[in-house]
């Protein structure tokens, strides 16, 4: 079971997160489902041991053409990059209640995945000066 | 929560891989310096909260809304 009701999830789709998400640090293991079917830029974040924990990301490159996010050398250590081509970027996207029309992706705390090593880090950004709410809808 | 004094150019251990050099004190600021394991990352305060903040909204959706903002990019995105 998922958020979004039951799906199947492959052993081989499950990304690890040696250090959790923030304020998640004890959940370890995630799986990003698409939303709809066809071309959606949000995915459901999935932990793959609590079904009742899923967050909603979305690709920041559909919205904006030059985000562009600092990995230092911890990280990349902990991702285990060897090229950065492996490496794919989400943002968390805040939706508030009943208002999907103002819609904002939180582009401080990037999570970066090594898609061929499967693992995954939320990289908070300290130093760009993005904005913790890009509105992307309605701007 | 444990407190101790330091002066500029004084160190703290925490545990045996973290050192934390009290470089100088201006005013109000404290400029602290940091040797930490190549794998430990450090991260201010306010920014580390407010992560954790948008993770927990990120969380809250409901399938309703989120299933609206979908619908709604979506229709954006054929109107280009």
């Amino acid at each position: 079971m998922t958020r979004l009701g039951e799906r199947e999830i492959r052993a081989d789709s499950i990304i690890y997160f040696p250090r959790g998400l923030v304020g998640l640090e004890d959940k370890r293991e995630f799986s990003l489902l698409p939303i709809r079917e066809g071309d959606s830029p949000f995915l459901l974040l999935q932990c793959t041991t609590d079904p009742g924990l899923g967050l909603l990301v979305a690709d920041p490159y559909s919205f904006l053409d030059d985000y562009d996010v600092k990995i230092e050398n911890p990280e990349r250590k902990v991702l285990k990059v060897e090229n950065i081509r492996q490496l794919a970027v989400l943002v968390t996207v805040t939706i508030p209640q009943d208002k999907p029309e103002d819609t904002t992706l939180n582009l401080q705390g990037p999570i970066v995945i090594n898609t061929e090593a499967k693992i995954g880090l939320q990289v908070p950004q300290t130093e760009a000066g993005y904005p913790t709410h890009f509105h992307p809808i309605g701007a | 929560m444990l407190i101790l004094t330091r002066r500029p150019g004084e160190s703290l251990y925490l545990g045996d891989t973290i050192k934390l050099k009290i470089l100088s004190v201006q005013g109000k600021q404290i400029k602290i310096g940091l040797d930490v394991p190549e794998d430990m990352t450090v991260y201010r305060e306010e920014v580390y909260l407010k992560i954790k903040e948008q993770n927990r909204q990120a969380l809250e959706i409901s399938q309703q809304d989120l299933l609206a903002a979908a619908a709604l990019w979506q229709k954006k995105e054929q109107k280009k």
